[in-house]
């Protein structure tokens, strides 16, 4: 069985993306073997209200009949405005999302934000997971109108030392990390609170391309499998997994990484 | 009991539902009405049966100096079926004297003596040093290199001083391969930014450049897959037929693949991974692209490039 624990359907504005509907990634998921996805809207990164977007994929969701049931949906929520909390209480209890996805540089509030850390809290308290994402496009190729954390530069993209410090506000609650793609490290002080804590890493980053020697350090249960989909093509979070030797991985470890991570982590 | 068919399918697939996922959905059904749903599990895909098909030349890889390398690059390639690399050692940042560079070459010609059968070599140089870099040339074509590796940030493609290395390459048929980027505040883009880059980096603009003034060189612009804008660089480079894209970079944007052969043809392109190995199958595989067009982009277009000056591999 295959889990992608990170999908999107909503649109980028600074490119054209295909299969970002629930029925183009549906059929992608079709094709190429994968039995659910857990999904936002990436329309929820820029729309001020997130909750429109949140809306917006519920409304597809329902409207995909084909493929609704193997969609996993989360709600994009921006904890600095109004009426956040409503939205979450909505976007969990009455539209039936089963996680939140967080974009802090986009929606520019520090990683210790108050409304962070207590969103945080409340999803842990609600027994949801929250998502954060090292970055949703390369830098280097970024439109003049994006954010401009870009890498190589004294205001580079984001790794695991950048998220570190909600993680030890909140060490108790369910954390996805997706697109890692840049260091994985943390402080030394930090190790053994990143160590405890529940956090699931997605194969979709670059970083991941060493996932043999990854699993010997981080365990086995540290990852799971993940596109980024449709922002970065739909198999290479696939392959990274697929292509691990007998040594690295036996089949065991190939299913916890292809779907029972997710499974454990989602309680599903 | 009277059931029809459409009622049976329904019925059918949300208990298929709440097998494969458990009460967790179903709930959410629940909640969404819990109306039709026709749920299939999909069919199985082999993805390692799909990357074991194709032979690969990758076009566009690196080796280092250390312990692990290239025994580490080689390990990567073969469990991704990948036949033969085309390996150098850029120059990185540095200011590439001419011991510099034999210094980098003779790592290139020990690794390719020590696996021939999997390595291909390609040479680095600097043009800012002429003679040195022609005596280059001789030396390292003598010991079986194949054309330039990487050419790095030391002076941009289009720069005079490499006119008489772009003819003497021309002379010898072979690819003239060149580091290039394509971002804000980098190489001349859009400078009111600062992508924080070397200031002779090569950009699309010094390829047409250079490709106009030697219609007859063959280039290869490498990493559409490095990070930078890819849509720029494949429509900058749509008219200029003798520079060829090879698709390495870390770098896997969906339909990267596709809309570089729509832009350039199907012959323009070479696979390449530039070390990320993962990324360079897997967005060839997830591509549109026939199956006649990945033989090409994995081997033949580069293989054919290599026939001109009688050093294909096969």
């Amino acid at each position: 069985m295959l889990i992608d624990i990170n999908a999107y359907v909503g649109h980028w504005p600074f490119i054209q993306l295909k299969y970002n509907t629930c029925e183009a990634l549906g059929q992608r998921m079709d094709k190429f073997g994968v039995d659910v996805s857990v999904i936002s809207s990436m329309n929820g990164v820029f729309y001020k209200n997130t909750q429109s977007a949140n809306q917006e994929l519920y409304d597809e969701l329902k409207a995909s009949k084909r493929y609704k049931n193997r969609l996993i949906p989360f709600a994009v929520i921006n904890p600095i405005y109004a009426g956040w909390r409503q939205d979450m209480e909505t976007s969990i209890n009455k539209l039936g999302m089963k996680g939140i996805r967080l974009y802090p540089k986009y929606h520019d509030y520090e990683i210790t934000d108050p409304s962070l850390i207590e969103l945080v809290k409340r999803a842990r308290d609600m027994g949801v997971p929250v998502t954060f994402c090292y970055r949703m496009v390369d830098s280097r190729q970024r439109s003049w109108m994006d954010i401009d954390y870009v890498a190589y530069t004294p205001k580079p993209e984001w790794s695991m030392k950048n998220i570190m410090p909600i993680i030890k506000e909140v060490p108790d609650a369910k954390y996805m990390i997706l697109n890692a793609a840049n260091s994985l490290a943390v402080d030394k002080n930090d190790m053994e609170t990143f160590k405890k804590a529940d956090v699931l890493i997605d194969t979709s980053g670059r970083t991941l391309n060493d996932i043999g020697s990854l699993l010997k350090t981080q365990g086995k249960e540290r990852f799971a499998f993940g596109t980024h989909s449709p922002i970065l093509d739909y198999l290479t979070g696939l392959l990274r997994i697929e292509s691990l030797r007998e040594s690295e991985a036996d089949e065991a470890t190939k299913e916890l990484l292809r779907s029972g991570n997710a499974k454990r982590f989602l309680g599903i | 009991m009277n059931i029809n068919r459409r009622k049976f399918v329904t019925r059918s697939a949300v208990s298929a539902a709440g097998i494969l996922l458990g009460s967790h959905l179903k709930g959410m059904a629940k909640a969404e009405g819990g109306e039709e749903v026709s749920l299939s599990k999909p069919k199985k895909y082999d993805l390692m049966k799909d990357v074991m098909k194709y032979r690969k030349i990758d076009a566009h890889a690196h080796i280092y100096f250390t312990n692990t390398s290239p025994e580490e690059q080689l390990d990567a390639g073969e469990r991704l079926g990948i036949d033969k690399q085309v390996i150098s050692r850029y120059l990185s940042i540095m200011p590439g004297t001419p011991e510099q560079f034999r210094e980098y070459n003779d790592l290139t010609i020990k690794a390719i003596k020590k696996y021939p059968k999997h390595l291909l070599g390609g040479f680095v140089l600097n043009p800012h040093y002429k003679k040195e870099s022609l005596d280059e040339i001789k030396r390292c074509t003598d010991a079986g290199m194949i054309g330039t590796g990487e050419l790095y940030y030391q002076t941009k493609i289009s720069d005079p001083l490499y006119y008489p290395i772009i003819e003497k390459l021309i002379d010898m048929k072979m690819i003239i391969f060149s580091h290039a980027e394509c971002q804000l505040g980098v190489g001349g883009y859009r400078m009111k930014y600062n992508g924080n880059k070397e200031p002779n980096t090569s950009i699309p603009e010094d390829f047409v450049a250079i490709a106009k003034r030697y219609p007859e060189g063959m280039f290869q612009y490498a990493h559409i897959g490095g990070g930078g804008d890819w849509e720029y660089m494949c429509k900058m480079l749509k008219d200029s037929p003798n520079v060829y894209v090879d698709t390495s970079g870390s770098n896997n944007d969906e339909n990267m693949i596709d809309f570089a052969v729509e832009q350039l043809g199907e012959d323009r392109l070479f696979f390449a991974s530039d070390n990320s190995y993962p990324q360079s199958v897997g967005k060839i595989l997830a591509s549109n692209l026939t199956e006649a067009q990945k033989k090409k982009v994995f081997f033949d277009n580069y293989n054919n490039l290599l026939k001109k000056g009688g050093r294909n591999v096969d």
